[in-house]
């Protein structure tokens, strides 16, 4: 009983006059930091967190929290109706959110994207609030091992990402991975794969430059093409049909608002994850256990909210080894846990004593922030849906200029805007070919934090890949390795399995 | 007017632009924003020391113009040190230092980075030390009170370190500790301070060498202890940990440094500036309270004292590396 009094405490102290301003303040910031492709929350945090020097700390982390969380709404909003990116945490939301917004659609795919970031957002908090310092204990017994068969599980499910072309999904995934290994050797310390000695490939690939090139430059590209720079959706209307209709496809989300939500949270309070392979493993695992898996891709509201919901529950979940461990879950929490050291705060096990009305009214503020952005969404759908109304001719430029920003700004350097430009040359071949992109994006994404993984464990193991299989010393990394082998063979056999069931029964 | 009576008069001329030029410059202030280079990621300790310094002189209006960090993490800092080296001349862009500064030139000789020509060192504000930490509860390290006991327990079994990747400051150590002591540890990297903490306490590492502020929330939950501080005397954050003099190791003391440096090739007026922009932060209250809670060394130093000490960190690194392979 006493969590609800704490809470109730906390819900007082984020309505305070300065602290309600800034939520709601905040939550407008982050909407457009996460519509502008590029910037995304990490940026947006960083560039804020001097301004929080001069409130008090729990106005301060309930301002970047609203910030943080605004943007998890906002990068859905660039996603579906320019097909950029506008966050790294929205990328999957491009995937069947862009192909709704083209079918006319995106009234439908805005509110999926709405509606999926609050049920994830509030069933997060409601475990976060509820199950908290249990919850911490999993996240430190979560060590390299466990990560890396959460990846290989994360891996599994991406085979059955790009249709039923297998050779060509791996051959995706396996030039995302390749280029996941250009910078700097995780554990050596080493630089590797530095071509022509030019020094902007020392810090990697970075995943937006691909992300954007693909889907940025390389769906304007394709649109081009296609609408000969025609109005692409002229009999777009917004009327309470349209509304209703928008409402009704949820019912058809409820699993991946399940799926979302709950391997939302469990990534996001893995230290070091984040909202980004929260939302692209919802996406993929959403993809995999659904009925119509097929039509994944060609704009189902499912695949809309399975990400949209994970990454909003993810970037709740990421705060909680944030406070209680003092380590981030995300990108973003580095940065507020930097903001939070700042502050004078110290965070870990003992922050929730000590400091109870800033860990209490950073909780109760989520609870508030969650509904104000749902409901600021929804009312704004009209004005974003004017956007598909513009002759193509007009936006492709602005498309344009938003994917070079978007390419500069994560790391500000031009080498990455030049690398940007040539993936997106790519991905537009490799479209042209039939190639499925997806499973390239989310590989680049996860395959340094397998690979680090990987390589811990066998520095742990002294070699031995039985570190992932054992049942007495390792029991969560081996029962996650067991589900990711099955979930791996599961379409190999499926059609077999199917046709020895049709057998069975028609004999 | 013959041609050499002209030469002459162009000759004086200019030299009485030049003289008056020099007589007259005016102190330098900065004509744009100021680009702080972090050569690390976000969330790290140096990331938040630049933080707290574009803070304070944000707050405080120190600047006249508006300072703004730049994270270039990649190569081990390789990334920041080339892009600064390019900017030689440059009068807005500082970096901040890690230690990096003064191992990646040594290790990755095809930058072509030459740490005592291609900076100029401005000042040192903060040192930061490292301490020992095993986990209150460690599986392998039960019954170890002292720094002795570890000795004497790391001789015989090969613990596990975890630490925050290759040639970092903690590898570093480890190497000079395996000089000093003949014990050795497996090592395991992971991403960042922060996460090296939690693999102590969530018992996937035995030890670590974390500096104060990775350990603190830990360590005031009584789940992590320290067992020796790598400085002359004690930290009043940390009363009860012993410092290596202490316990008679004065050669186990090492230094993690805060300072910052401008490209090559500023003018004087430019370095003097900026020197004494960095000394008003480094005495501005807010500045000095957060550090000393969190365990850090305030230790302001400029000029050739700075520049000596850079020389002799520069060798004692270049001593552990070659030592190391």
């Amino acid at each position: 009983m006493d969590v609800f009094i704490l809470l109730l405490e906390g819900i007082f102290v984020s309505f305070e006059p300065l602290n309600l301003g800034l939520l709601v303040f905040g939550c407008l910031i982050g909407l457009f930091v996460g519509a502008m492709p590029g910037l995304g929350s990490v940026n947006g945090v960083a560039i804020l967190i001097p301004i929080t020097f001069i409130i008090p700390p729990t106005a301060a982390i309930i301002f970047l929290a609203a910030v943080y969380y605004g943007a998890m709404y906002g990068g859905a909003i660039s996603s579906v109706m320019l097909g950029i990116p506008g966050a790294s945490t929205a990328v999957a939301t491009v995937f069947d959110g862009r192909p709704l917004a083209v079918k006319g659609e995106a009234m439908t795919a805005l509110t999926a994207a709405a509606v999926g970031s609050f049920v994830g957002g509030t069933v997060s908090v409601i475990l976060f609030t509820l199950f908290a310092p249990p919850l911490a204990e999993v996240a430190l017994r979560f060590n390299a091992p466990e990560t890396f068969a959460l990846m290989v599980m994360a891996f599994a499910t991406f085979v059955g990402l790009g249709g039923d072309d297998v050779p060509k999904t791996i051959f995706s995934i396996l030039i995302g991975l390749a280029l996941s290994t250009i910078g700097l050797d995780l554990i050596t310390g080493k630089p590797r794969l530095i071509f022509f000695n030019i020094p902007g490939f020392l810090h990697g690939i970075n995943f937006l430059v691909l992300a954007i090139g693909i889907y940025g430059i390389g769906e304007m590209l394709w649109t081009l093409e296609e609408t000969k720079g025609k109005v692409q959706m002229s009999k777009l209307s917004v009327n309470m049909k349209e509304v209703g209709r928008a409402f009704g496809a949820l019912k058809k989300t409820i699993m991946a608002m399940n799926i979302g939500s709950f391997l939302g949270f469990f990534v996001g309070i893995l230290p070091a994850a984040g909202a980004t392979p929260a939302s692209l493993m919802s996406y993929g695992i959403t993809k995999q256990l659904s009925k119509n898996s097929k039509e994944f891709g060609s704009g189902v509201p499912a695949g809309v909210v399975a990400p949209e919901c994970a990454n909003n529950s993810a970037s709740t979940g990421s705060m909680l080894p944030m406070l209680t461990l003092g380590i981030p879950g995300s990108p973003t929490t580095a940065i507020l846990l930097g903001g939070m050291i700042l502050w004078g705060l110290t965070p870990g096990p003992l922050l929730f004593t000590q400091e109870p009305e800033f860990v209490w009214g950073l909780i109760g503020s989520l609870y508030i922030a969650n509904f104000f952005t749902l409901v600021l969404n929804i009312a704004l759908i009209p004005a974003f849906l004017m956007v598909l109304r513009i002759p193509f001719a007009i936006l492709a430029p602005v498309i344009f200029v938003l994917c070079v920003t978007g390419g500069y700004a994560p790391t500000q350097s031009l080498h990455d805007v030049w690398l940007m430009l040539l993936f997106g040359f790519a991905g537009y071949i490799l479209r042209k070919l039939d190639y499925p992109v997806a499973p390239a994006v989310l590989s680049i994404v996860l395959g340094p934090l397998a690979e680090k993984a990987l390589r811990q464990s066998l520095i742990l193991s002294d070699g031995s890949m039985g570190i992932f299989f054992d049942m007495a010393e390792k029991p969560i990394a081996a029962i996650i390795m067991y589900i990711a082998i099955v979930l791996l063979i599961m379409p190999a056999f499926g059609p077999l399995y199917k046709k020895f069931f049709k057998k069975a029964q028609t004999t | 007017m013959s041609i050499i009576k002209k030469l002459a008069l162009v000759i004086v001329s200019l030299s009485l632009v030049a003289v008056s030029s020099v007589s007259s410059a005016k102190p330098f202030s900065p004509k744009k924003p100021i680009e702080l280079i972090i050569p690390a990621g976000q969330g790290g300790g140096a990331d938040e020391i630049a933080r707290l310094v574009q803070g304070v002189i944000e707050k405080n209006d120190y600047a006249s113009k508006p300072v703004i960090p730049i994270n270039k993490k990649g190569g081990s800092g390789g990334e920041a040190m080339t892009y600064v080296k390019k900017k030689a001349g440059d009068e807005h862009t500082l970096i901040i230092t890690l230690n990096n500064v003064l191992t990646t030139p040594v290790n990755q000789p095809e930058l072509g980075i030459d740490f005592f020509n291609d900076f100029t060192p401005l000042a040192r504000l903060i040192t930061d030390t490292f301490l020992v930490w095993i986990a209150t509860e460690g599986k392998n390290t039960q019954g170890v009170e002292t720094f002795d006991d570890f000795i004497a327990l790391a001789k015989g079994n090969g613990l596990v370190m975890g630490g925050t990747g290759s040639m970092s400051e903690d590898e570093l150590l480890l190497g000079m500790m395996r000089g000093q002591f003949g014990f050795d540890a497996k090592y395991v990297p992971y991403d960042g301070g922060g996460a090296v903490a939690k693999g102590l306490v969530g018992g996937e590492s035995d030890f670590t060498l974390n500096n104060p502020s990775e350990q603190m929330g830990f360590y005031q939950s009584g789940d992590s202890k320290a067992l020796v501080m790598m400085t002359p005397e004690r930290n009043p954050a940390f009363p009860e940990v012993p410092s290596s003099y202490e316990l008679g190791y004065p050669d186990l003391e090492y230094y993690m440094m805060r300072a910052f440096m401008a490209p090559a090739g500023v003018d004087a007026e430019v370095e003097k500036y900026y020197t004494g922009l960095l000394h008003t932060v480094y005495h501005d209250d807010e500045f000095q309270t957060f550090n000393i809670d969190d365990g850090k060394l305030m230790s302001w130093l400029e000029g050739f004292g700075l520049k000596d000490f850079l020389a002799i960190e520069y060798a004692k690194h270049g001593e552990i590396i070659k030592n190391f392979d």
